[in-house]
Order: C-alpha cells, then sequence, then structure tokens
C-alpha cells in the first residue's frame, strides 16, 4: 500500500509541478500552450525538438523562458554558414597553468547548457549540423581525442525557417529521425496578439519563479518509463506507425495517402517516440496508465518528420499532417 | 494478490461472460433467423425430399447446417475481450485502466505504479453492474426473427408448401392417400353433377380419411389398414342403395332415363300451363313415342297405352327418378369400392398402381353386369351396343395437307380422342366455317337416328342454326 502511496503521490505532484510550469510559462508566452507541453514532454523523455516557424514567433523567448522556469543553464547558438564544429563544441586553447606552463585546456562550447537553442540550424553546414546532432546523440563530445560529458539533462531545440530555404542545407533524414519531437509553431490568433501586445509595450516582465530543479526532471524522465502500457494501447502504436509504411500495401494496413505520397514510413525511432511521449503525457495529466488517446495525441509530433513523402505529394501540395491524420482515422484502437 | 485486485478481477471476468452471453445470444437468434429464412426462401424444394421427413424439421436441419460457420465466426477472442473492456473504458470515462488493468491481473504484474491502475480500476467498477450498464441490443435479425417464425407456422398450417410441392411432384409416385384423395374429387363432382347424394358423402368422407392421411404422413401400409373399415362402411352404403334396384340395364340406359325424365317433366309443365286434362293425355302419348326409355319403362309397368291423369303421372315420373337415381348412386359406390379394393392391392408393382386407376375410371363407366365391354373411354360419341359399324373413323394425316377431324357431340360423360400425328408449327389451316358445316352433317346425320331424344333434337337444331350456317339441318 505504501508503494501505491508513493506513486499516487508522484503522479500528484508531476501534474501540479506541470501546472505550474504552465503558469509562469503563461507569465511569458502569449498562447502556445499545445507547443510548451509537447516541449515539456520532450525534456521529460530526454528527448530533443525541432521548431519550425517562420521569424518572431517567439521561439527563443520560449526556450529561454523555459530555462529559467527549471532553473536550467540555456546557451543559444546562431546557426550559420561560417559556424565551425567547435564554435558549437568548443576547443583546447593554449594556456598558462599556475606553474607557469604552457597546456591545453578545453574551453567549453555553447553546447555545454542544458537546453541549447539551435537557431536556423539549416544554415550551418552539414559538418557543423552533424557535429550538433553527434552531440544530441551521444551526449557527449570528443575534442582532441577527450570526450567531455554534456550536462544532464541536455535538450536541443532547433529552430528552422520554412519560407527562407536559399542559401541553406537542409537537414539529412537521417538526422531529422534524431529529434524526439517537430513542432510547429502557428502564427497567434486576434486575441492573442493583442495580448502579446499588452506583454511586450506595457511595463518590464516579471521574474519568473523556479518550478522544477534538475533532480525533478531527471527523477520525472525515472517515472515517465514505469507508466504501464497495456498491450493493447501499445499493439495501436504499433498498427499506427505501420500504417505510414506504403509498403504494407499487401496487408491492406497502409493508409490510402500513405501508399500513394509516402515514400519511407516512420522509423523505429518514431514508434519509441510516440510510446514515451505517450506515457509521459498520462504522467503530466495524473493518469497511472496510458490510453488511447495519449497515443494519438502524440502520434503527429513524433512522425510528421519521420515520413519521407514523394515528389507527387510534393506537386500536389500534401503534407505529412494530412496523411497522419488520415492514418489516425483510419486505424481502430482495437483489431 | 489483494482482496481489491481480486474483487477487480471478479468483476471484470463478470462483465465479460455478460459480453460473451450476449454474444451467444446474438448468434443465435441471427442462426434462428437465417434459418427461418433459408427455410422459407427453399420452401418450392421441399417437395423433393422425402414425405417421410416432416417440415418441422427443415428449419432445425438449416439451424444445424449453419451453426458451425456462424459458431465459428463469433466465437469469443482475445480481442473481443479487448474490445468489450475498450468499451467500458469509453463509457465510463476510464481512459483505458479497465483495459489495462484487466492485462495487468493477466500477468500477475505488483510493480506499485501496476498496483496504481488496479486501484483506481478498482474504484470504478466495484459497484459496476454490467447488465444494467450494457443492455442488450439487438440487430435486425431478432426483429424478424418473430414474423418470420409466424410465418412459418402460418405456411404449415394453411398447407402451402405442400399444395405446391404436388404440382411440382408431377413425375414423383404418389402414395395411397394422394391417390385417394384424387379419387374422392372425382367422385364428389360427379355425384354433384348427377345429383347422387350417397355417394357424395360417400366422397367427402374419403377425402377426409385421405386429407388426414396426407398430413400426418401417415405410410401406406398402416393408411391401408385404416381404410379397412372405409370399406366395410361403403359395402353396407352400396346394399341399402341397392333396395330401391331399378330395372335398367345399363348405367348409359340410367343416365338417359334421367334426361328423357327431365325431358318430360319440362313438357308437363308446359302443358300444365297452357292446355287442357285431354289434351294433355294426347300430347304425352305422341311424345312418349320419342322418349325410347320412357317408354320402355312405362311398358314394363304396364300403363303405357292408359290415359293416365297429370298428378299421376307426376307420381309416376317421380317414382321412376327416384329408382334412376338410387340405381345410379348404388353403381357409383360399387365402383368405389372397387378403387378401395384395387388400392388396397396396390404395392404389388407398377401393374397394381395401372389396375387402381382402372377401376376408379373405366369401370366407372361399365355396367355392374358386365354386359358391355366397350365404353366411352375407348369408342367416343357411341351409343353401347348399337351402330358399331358406324363410328367415325380417324381420318388420314398427309403432311402439309389439312387436317379434317369429325367429332360427335354426345350428352352425359365427356369423351376422348387421341390423335397420333405430328403436330406442324403455325396457324391451324382448317377454316372454322369448314369444321362447323363437317360438326353439321354429322349432327344431321345423327338426328335421323334414335340415338337423339327427340326432345333434344329441338335444342341441337337451334345450337346449329346459332351458329349462322345452320340452314341445313332439319
Amino acid at each position: 500500500m505504501e508503494a501505491v502511496a508513493e506513486i499516487e503521490a508522484r503522479m500528484q505532484r508531476a501534474r501540479r509541478s506541470f501546472d505550474d510550469l504552465k503558469a509562469e510559462m503563461a507569465r511569458m508566452i502569449v498562447g502556445h500552450e499545445d507547443l510548451i507541453e509537447q516541449v515539456f514532454i520532450a525534456l521529460v523523455c530526454g528527448g530533443h525538438c525541432l521548431l519550425e516557424g517562420v521569424p518572431g514567433l517567439g521561439k527563443t523567448l520560449m526556450v529561454r523562458s523555459l530555462g529559467e522556469i527549471l532553473s536550467l543553464s540555456f546557451s543559444r547558438i546562431q546557426f550559420t554558414p561560417d559556424l565551425m564544429p567547435a564554435d558549437i563544441t568548443g576547443t583546447n586553447v593554449l594556456t598558462d597553468d599556475p606553474s607557469g606552463r604552457k597546456i591545453f585546456e578545453f574551453q567549453r562550447g555553447p553546447v555545454f547548457a542544458h537546453i541549447v537553442l539551435a537557431d536556423e540550424i539549416n544554415r550551418a553546414t552539414p559538418k557543423t549540423q552533424s557535429a550538433l546532432l553527434e552531440a544530441m546523440q551521444e551526449q557527449s563530445v570528443t575534442v582532441g581525442g577527450k570526450a567531455h560529458r554534456l550536462e544532464n539533462p541536455f535538450m536541443v531545440l532547433a529552430t528552422q525557417n520554412p519560407i527562407e530555404m536559399e542559401g541553406t542545407y537542409p537537414l539529412p533524414e537521417a538526422q531529422v529521425d534524431r529529434f524526439f519531437f517537430k513542432l510547429l509553431l502557428q502564427y497567434p490568433t486576434r486575441e492573442e496578439l493583442a495580448r502579446i501586445a499588452d506583454f511586450t509595450t506595457a511595463g518590464p516582465p516579471a521574474a519568473l519563479r523556479e518550478v522544477l530543479d534538475t533532480a525533478d526532471i531527471l527523477q520525472m524522465r525515472q517515472w515517465v518509463r514505469d507508466v504501464p502500457l497495456a498491450d493493447i494501447v501499445k499493439d495501436y502504436a504499433v498498427r499506427l506507425v505501420l500504417s505510414t509504411h506504403p509498403q504494407r500495401e499487401r496487408s491492406n494496413e497502409a493508409a490510402p495517402l500513405a501508399q500513394k505520397f509516402v515514400l519511407y514510413g516512420s522509423s523505429p525511432r518514431g514508434l519509441q517516440s510516440v510510446i514515451l511521449a505517450a506515457k509521459a503525457r498520462a504522467l503530466l495529466a495524473g493518469r497511472p496508465n496510458v490510453s488511447f488517446e495519449d497515443i494519438r495525441q502524440m502520434v503527429p509530433p513524433s512522425l510528421r518528420h519521420r515520413l519521407i513523402l514523394n515528389l507527387e505529394a510534393d506537386a500536389e501540395g500534401i503534407g505529412a499532417e494530412k496523411i497522419l491524420s488520415e492514418v489516425v482515422e483510419r486505424v481502430s484502437e482495437v483489431s | 494478490m489483494s482482496s481489491e485486485a481480486e474483487t477487480l478481477r471478479k468483476k471484470l471476468v463478470e462483465l465479460l461472460s455478460w459480453e460473451r452471453r450476449k454474444r451467444r445470444e446474438q448468434i443465435l437468434v441471427t442462426l434462428f433467423c437465417y434459418a427461418l429464412l433459408a427455410a422459407l426462401l427453399t420452401l418450392p424444394f421441399h417437395g423433393f425430399l422425402q414425405t417421410v421427413i416432416s417440415r418441422w424439421f427443415i428449419p432445425i436441419s438449416f439451424f444445424g447446417l449453419m451453426a458451425p460457420f456462424f459458431l465459428g465466426r463469433g466465437r469469443w477472442r482475445s480481442s473481443d475481450s479487448a474490445r468489450a473492456l475498450a468499451r467500458v473504458d469509453k463509457t465510463l470515462r476510464l481512459d483505458e485502466r479497465a483495459l489495462t488493468a484487466w492485462e495487468l491481473l493477466e500477468r500477475n504484474e505488483t510493480r506499485a505504479a501496476a498496483l496504481m491502475v488496479l486501484k483506481q480500476a478498482g474504484e470504478k467498477l466495484t459497484n459496476l453492474d454490467p447488465k444494467a450498464l450494457f443492455r442488450r441490443s439487438w440487430r435486425w435479425q431478432a426483429y424478424c426473427a418473430l414474423p418470420l417464425l409466424l410465418l412459418w407456422l402460418g405456411l404449415l398450417w394453411f398447407d402451402v408448401g405442400l399444395r405446391f410441392d404436388s404440382d411440382l411432384q408431377l413425375s414423383a409416385p404418389k402414395t395411397v392417400a394422394q391417390k385417394l384423395r384424387e379419387f374422392s374429387r372425382e367422385l364428389q363432382e360427379k355425384a354433384k353433377n348427377e345429383g347422387l347424394h350417397e355417394s357424395f358423402r360417400m366422397g367427402r368422407e374419403l377425402e377426409q380419411v385421405a386429407q388426414k392421411g396426407i398430413d400426418a404422413k401417415t405410410g401406406d401400409e398402416k393408411f391401408k389398414a385404416d381404410l379397412a373399415g372405409m370399406q366395410k362402411k361403403i359395402a353396407t352404403m352400396g346394399k341399402s342403395a341397392a333396395e330401391q334396384q331399378s330395372a335398367a340395364e345399363s348405367q348409359q340406359d340410367l343416365r338417359d332415363l334421367k334426361a328423357e325424365l327431365e325431358a318430360a317433366r319440362d313438357l308437363l309443365n308446359i302443358a300444365d300451363a297452357a292446355k287442357g286434362a285431354q289434351e294433355l293425355g294426347k300430347q304425352w302419348l305422341d311424345q312418349l313415342a320419342t322418349l325410347p326409355q320412357l317408354k320402355k319403362q312405362f311398358e314394363r309397368e304396364g300403363q303405357a297405352g292408359q290415359s293416365l291423369s297429370q298428378n299421376d303421372l307426376k307420381s309416376f315420373l317421380d317414382k321412376l327418378e327416384k329408382q334412376a337415381t338410387g340405381e345410379l348412386d348404388r353403381r357409383t359406390l360399387l365402383d368405389a369400392q372397387q378403387f378401395l379394393e384395387q388400392l388396397m392391392k396396390q404395392g404389388q408393382g407398377e401393374k397394381g398402381e395401372s389396375d387402381v386407376r382402372m377401376a376408379g375410371q373405366g369401370e366407372r363407366d361399365s355396367p355392374d353386369d358386365g354386359e358391355r365391354t366397350n365404353n366411352r373411354s375407348n369408342l367416343p360419341g357411341k351409343e353401347p351396343g348399337k351402330r358399331e359399324a358406324e363410328s367415325p373413323s380417324l381420318p388420314e394425316f398427309q403432311p402439309g395437307a389439312a387436317a379434317h377431324v369429325k367429332g360427335l357431340l354426345g350428352e352425359g360423360n365427356s369423351s376422348g380422342l387421341v390423335l397420333k400425328a405430328k403436330p406442324s408449327a403455325g396457324k391451324s389451316e382448317v377454316s372454322q366455317d369448314e369444321v362447323i358445316a363437317s360438326y353439321r352433317r354429322q349432327a344431321e346425320v345423327e338426328l335421323n337416328t334414335e340415338r337423339v331424344p327427340e326432345a333434344l333434337k329441338e335444342t341441337i337444331k337451334n345450337y346449329f342454326l346459332s351458329l349462322g350456317i345452320g340452314e341445313g339441318v332439319k
């Protein structure tokens, strides 16, 4: 019984923390509630996010505010074509030790922070991009033959501008697959715009309160993995992922749009992402188990960047969103 | 496992049992409906089944045939349990707690997180009454089942299928009961036409017995045993009718006598209204000469030369008619008796069956004393024992040439003429005028003989005159 009580307290704490986080964020960011929830889910799952949206929607502000509320270190890297890997990871510099001898000392780059905002990641060269992506995957950087562990928790929030594609280096599919979520920033509504005007043109913004610390986040990461998942619910997630594969045509599992417009369906990482995110969503909602709805809600952010569409889709203006929407609609909860 | 978990397991088992029960009921109702539908759709073909198979068993047979398919297709699977629990979660907004709890119970999970799920699911489901929450919901088959059952029972009650069956199975051998029913209907028809009360009554009784045998699907041997009683009854009735036996020699004579009695009665009625007693006596004697059978009776009674009053004549005619009818009744009953005897002997091969038909048809026209061997079936339109040589021979048919068929109009039972020739396609090449002229010539010949009663000659003339070309009939 003690264990059950402990779990109950854990769930309540997680939910309260999340509610507090949302309340604090709402003081700084207008709208984007879903986005904030998804970023937090990615954080407690140990994933990274790719944010896509036009400039000026508050991406940087949101990430910085998140860092402050969670009392995590935050750094921002503006990606440009001349940015070098060492500019991100850091480098060994020649310096004097206390005895006056010349030694190489590792100078940490901006990647050594809990939350890293990689602004306009597609503007840097692939070499620089891969330096960051390696750090994301391994959670360590190697400079001069020596590996350096990154902070824990470590989260990269990379942004992309979907409009200005000229002079950019689109991320390779294999690297995009490493992002836990791809989140889309929507333009604010009329009411939200009015509130943004009030927030930013009146007095100075109030200081944000720390809601969670590093230890809390690491503990929550463990809790997420403990959330029970029924086999039937897991099977639902599996069938959803399989439905994005046009190769499943013979077994009639693929959605019609997927059959027509998808070149390659989601990777197994997509399934991991869906299930882990669903668990986190359940925990943050104060539920002890994963529901079908959790799975459904986590499908678009987890899978949209993992579908490789063909030229026909590009020509007809069919996006991953539409295909995933059909997939969710078609696949029944219980087979 | 804690008591809470055990309680939850019982509750979930109860819920799944209820869902299974509903599924079984649904399958059975669907099966029942489809079995009835199949039985109704195959109704026209029930006649091809053996008669011993009761029609009651047809829906049951279909039920049995379809049951493995339906039960196999609708068997309860683990996914059905998952569906049922998912429905509970949806209805009670449990966010898949029941579903997850069921799986955790199956896996005997003891992790704290799992126990938390069991606890929350238990709190929500403890007071759940599955029967109240998930009531039975019937598909269209359930609503159709009762009307179909009533329809089926109605069709059985009114024997709709059997009558249709009997039309279809023309080539199938008939049972004794069916033959008896056919004979009894013919007997009733004949008795009704000729005013034979006893024969009519017997015909009805025979039909009832036959119908009872058909309904009960009684075997031939058992039915024959039941018929023995009827045979005795007919013999008794035949004897009582014989007490009023007429002196007429043949059945045809009796029929002629009845026709002449009818004509004489008409004459009496006309005379009664128009003329005096003396004139009536004179006219009566004149007319009597044209009614041979009646004259014969008068001579037999020794009253031919006497001048009778109108009342005496009427009573005499009544007496004669009664005798003639009684005799016909007796002979008809004898025919029936013979038919039954033949029927009782049936079962000794095809010959027995053909004998039965002979007894039922041919022998009915023959006199009981065996005097006449030729009957109306093999000599159409001919009077027994008279003018054999003048019987019309069959015309010779030439391919492509017009065929002229001459027939004789006779009173009483119909006659048959079997023509064995290849029919040629297209319209007849014989005109209507030619046919009528042919009949007219034949009628002229016949009118000059004694075979046509005087009273009917005028009627025959009028008939040909009404056809428009009867000038030649004098």
